[in-house]
């Protein structure tokens, strides 16, 4: 054993020496970034190269290229956000170091987009760049709780999160509570976003999502784990619930707008319910990071798709919420099915019950996060 | 009965190939699938579409060849790397050698997702960009300690008296390596070497941390998952395992015949360097 | 044998440089950072913090308990269904071996998330091989298959047979056949001669593609992704959360170095019994 023993001696010597050179740089040192946030000022005409980074098929195969064509600038548009969390996680230390790793547009949902802005990661907006913004953002996205001025955040896209039901399988599924239902055991699959699923669950226990204190989340949550133990709620996912729905494995699922137009077409019972308690509104955002390479081409594309058309032919594609004024005129004159979907045009009566998506209580924010991350972990 | 306790194993060997090959199967049905939606799950018509196109999604292409070049890359080195170290761990007598069988079986016993931020936080802190070439160097990194396994099983069992034979017959070390060791442990090499391939083209977790902006096949397939996978990745998934099939055989063939031309040309009392040591039992005296 | 003492090292050299720089100092930041405390939002702050060690066992020892089941299971399963292939391409094979070889492995040259993605189509509620299962009465009427352990340990199996195959197939393609012949000379019947003269000679490959096997198996968390539901979830799954959805990297790097610690006893035992100094490289005495 002496043999063992050396080596286990070595192992160790050598892994306090390496954590002596560690210790010299603090690399995943959290807390943020200190200094003052930096307006991205643009410079003259907008030239060279754009990347952007934004979520997988959110747009449609002609927008860049006629962008490119345009305006001359080369767009480096990589689908490589699948998943707030799992983005932050590569560009984090990127980031606190005040770089961007090489985007200079990031597409994140709100919550996420107020994160990274509390942290120092984002630039605010040189506004003036960016005038079709200004003029054509839908006044009901104006002034969100997280970003009142749009200072640093202009929506891509809009959603909702509600349900979504396999209608031949489920036809009495109509409410959050309902997918509480014994009847449907094993046949029910709900969110991974912490502030998609929890707020729903909270609203059918008629919580005020928006006043919500830290018992009302973890109660929720605890609904949530019972569910689990019980084999009602059979798994958490993000968009991969498609997948489960489309083979007919489950009955119905917490889901986005967008995607049950996109499911109709595999299989025609597949549709979005608007809860009877009402639904999660959301956005994802394009944001400017630090460091961002090219801010100027930035505000170019920016305005680019807060032109109308363009936002028409964006939306006409992936089916979500259009943060741009005019879209349902053009989409209607071109006869599109769009024009006509409460989806992509919700009327007023129907997201009545709808609320924004919230965040927990700050304070217990990570008690919470725990707490629920526990139950998705059995 | 007799017939099934003589070919009882051929016929496992089948069932087993099939089995591996059942995903294969749905996987290329599924690449002549005509789905209405953007879920490739229900089968709803055939069509050669996504075949003639195949190459029409410019994200899906870079993410493509970056694999394959990344793959072909990190082999080459890798087995390099690995089979040297295999060579020292079983041939020769060195101090150190307990440090060095932790530090290689060590990255086979971390979870990827540990080793791929690992790695993620010390590109960081040196300000090393992540793209290509630290995806390079996470694959190799990760590639070495299996083709060391996997040789060095081969070299464990490998009967040294041909080598002593030919140091006999006046050979020198590197030519007894080059001209008998090598093409003997070749199996194993290949082996290691087709392992590390494998491993590098496949790779999702590592890649993801360390990637930067370059998008590798299974990162691009991740991605599409969450959104509905484009038919065209089910076809070039299918090409893939064609072509690799082709090549192989072709390998085989080339093989066969450097085989039969060794064994016309070396006169009877003597064996070729072939692989299996049955070919000594022919030449023995 | 004479050899100059430094060729070792020059062999060695590189690729332990190699794993040195890219494993060996990242583990060591990851070691300093799961004895951290603090959040992101906080900061990190180094702190001797042994609690994190722990508390990962104490939090996540079911998660750990079925992580072992699952990896074992597969392992075996894997080993089971490779021996008899790898033997059978290496004695029967022939001429094909290299070709079967090469067919048995091309399979996974598709990528392993395609496979396991394949995997949900085929096991699907709806789908004609639940079907069949249904009809022969391997599975109940109501039962799914996916989102089961079953389902989680089949996809392990599946995705890590090439990892048992190749180092059984090197150890057995390399005995020499004329042991066997011997044997056989000897009077022992074609099931003694495997027993005592091929399988102890191709032990160093069936360690080899197990430890392969077992070691990422238990580390694995795209088949609990997949093919499991929320009961499922394996210790990969829980770092990758704990590393990517709530960025405690403090509490990640613990859980990690515990797996590794529990994998790498798991380990060490098993050599213990297995008796096989084989594995460290030394070679065995020939009688």
């Amino acid at each position: 054993m002496n043999r063992h023993l050396t080596k286990l001696v070595a192992a160790l010597a050598f892994a306090t020496l390496a954590m002596g050179a560690a210790a010299c740089g603090s690399d995943l040192g959290g807390g943020g970034r200190d200094e003052e946030v930096t307006t991205a000022e643009a410079e003259g005409t907008a030239s060279g190269e754009l990347a952007i980074s934004n979520w997988p098929f959110y747009i449609d195969k002609d927008t860049v290229p006629e962008f490119e064509q345009e305006t001359g600038i080369k767009v480096d548009y990589t689908e490589d956000v699948n998943d707030n969390n799992e983005f932050f996680a590569k560009v984090q230390p990127d980031l606190q170091n005040g770089e961007s790793g090489g985007a200079s547009i990031y597409v994140v949902t709100d919550w996420m987009a107020q994160k990274m802005y509390d942290l120092g990661y984002l630039q605010d907006f040189d506004k003036e760049a960016i005038p079709n913004f200004e003029d054509n953002l839908v006044s009901n996205l104006e002034s969100p709780a997280f970003d009142p001025e749009r200072n640093y955040s202009a929506p891509w896209q809009s959603g909702m999160t509600g349900l979504i039901v396999n209608s031949e399988v489920a036809p009495d599924l109509t409410s959050i509570a309902d997918i509480f239902d014994p009847e449907y055991e094993g046949e029910i699959e709900v969110l991974t976003e912490l502030r998609d699923t929890v707020p729903l669950v909270m609203k059918s226990e008629g919580v005020d999502v928006e006043n919500a204190t830290t018992e009302d989340w973890l109660a929720a949550i605890d609904k949530l784990g019972e569910a689990v133990d019980s084999g009602q709620i059979v798994d958490f996912t993000g968009n991969d619930y498609t997948a489960d729905l489309a083979r007919g494995d489950v009955a119905a699922v917490i889901g986005w707008s967008g995607d049950a137009v996109q499911l109709q077409a595999d299989d025609p019972n597949i549709e979005f319910v608007m809860p009877e308690e009402g639904c999660i509104q959301w956005s994802d955002n394009m944001v400017i990071p630090v460091g961002a390479p090219n801010p100027t081409a930035a505000y170019e594309w920016i305005d680019y798709v807060y032109e109308p058309e363009n936002q028409a032919q964006i939306t006409d594609y992936n089916y979500y919420v259009s943060p741009v004024d005019g879209v349902k005129e053009i989409l209607e004159k071109q006869g599109s099915d769009a024009a006509k979907s409460n989806l992509v045009f919700p009327d007023e009566e129907y997201v009545a019950n709808c609320s924004s998506q919230p965040n927990p209580p700050a304070e217990d924010e990570e008690e919470i996060e725990k707490a629920f991350q526990q139950v998705i972990t059995g | 009965m007799a017939w099934l306790r003589r070919n009882g194993i051929r016929i496992y060997g089948a069932l087993a190939i099939a089995y591996m090959l059942i995903p294969i199967v749905v996987i290329a049905v599924f690449s002549f699938n005509d789905p209405t939606g953007k879920f490739n799950f229900t089968w709803n018509g055939f069509t050669l579409e996504h075949w003639e196109n195949a190459f029409s999604l410019p994200a899906l292409n870079e993410a493509f060849v970056t694999s394959l070049v990344l793959a072909a890359l990190a082999t080459v080195v890798a087995t390099i790397f690995g089979t040297l170290i295999a060579l020292a761990l079983v041939r020769y007598e060195f101090r150190g050698r307990g440090p060095a069988n932790i530090l290689i079986v060590l990255p086979l016993a971390t979870p990827e997702v540990v080793v791929g931020a690992a790695l993620l936080s010390m590109f960081v802190y040196f300000e090393v960009a992540r793209g290509f070439s630290t995806l390079l160097l996470a694959h190799i990194m990760f590639s070495i300690s299996f083709v060391v396994i996997v040789v060095r099983s081969r070299l464990i069992g490998f009967d040294r008296s041909i080598e002593e034979a030919a140091r006999d017959l006046g050979a020198g070390s590197f030519e007894t390596f080059r001209l008998v060791t090598l093409p003997l442990i070749m199996p194993g090499v290949l082996g290691g070497a087709l392992l590390a391939f494998a491993l590098s083209l496949d790779d999702f977790v590592i890649s993801n941390f360390n990637s930067g902006r370059e998008e590798t096949f299974p990162l691009f397939i991740f991605g599409a998952s969450q959104r509905g996978i484009p038919v065209e990745v089910n076809v070039i998934a299918t090409m893939l395992f064609v072509v690799t099939v082709i090549a192989m055989i072709f390998v085989v063939r080339q093989q066969r015949r450097a085989e039969a031309l060794a064994s016309a040309s070396v006169p009877a009392g003597e064996s070729a360097p072939g692989p299996g040591p049955g070919a000594l039992s022919a030449g023995s005296a | 044998m004479t050899r100059s003492r430094r060729t070792p090292y020059f062999l060695l050299g590189p690729g332990l440089l190699w794993l040195l720089v890219f494993f060996a100092i990242p583990m060591a930041f990851m070691a300093y950072i799961s004895l951290n405390s603090g959040s992101l939002s906080e900061g990190f702050e180094f702190n001797w913090e042994w609690q994190n060690f722990s508390d990962a066992l104490t939090d996540y020892g079911t998660q750990f308990g079925r992580t072992f089941i699952y990896a074992g299971v597969a392992t075996v399963l894997a080993l089971l269904i490779a021996y008899p292939l790898a033997y059978a391409i290496a004695f029967k094979g022939g001429r094909w071996k290299t070709a079967l070889l090469f067919v048995v492995v091309a399979p996974f040259f598709t990528t392993y998330l395609i496979r396991t993605l394949a995997w949900q189509t085929i096991l699907a509620d709806e789908g004609p091989f639940v079907a069949f299962l249904q009809g022969v009465g391997l599975v109940g009427q109501d039962s799914e298959v996916l989102d089961t352990p079953g389902s989680v340990i089949l996809g392990l199996t599946y995705n890590f047979l090439p990892f048992m195959i190749l180092p059984i197939y090197a150890s057995l393609e390399a005995i020499d056949g004329r042991l066997v012949e011997a044997a056989k000379d000897l009077y022992a019947s074609s099931k003694t001669a495997f027993l005592r003269v091929t399988l102890p000679l191709s032990m160093p490959g069936v360690i080899a593609g197990t430890l392969l096997t077992f070691i990422p198996a238990a580390g694995d968390y795209i088949n609990a992704d997949f093919l499991g539901g929320a009961g499922q979830q394996m210790i990969g799954n829980v770092i990758q959360n704990l590393y990517i959805e709530q960025r405690l990297y403090p509490a990640a790097a613990a859980l990690s170095f515990v797996l590794m610690a529990v994998v790498l006893v798991f380990v060490l035992a098993y050599i213990r019994f297995a008796g096989s100094e084989a594995l460290m490289g030394e070679e065995e005495e020939r009688a």
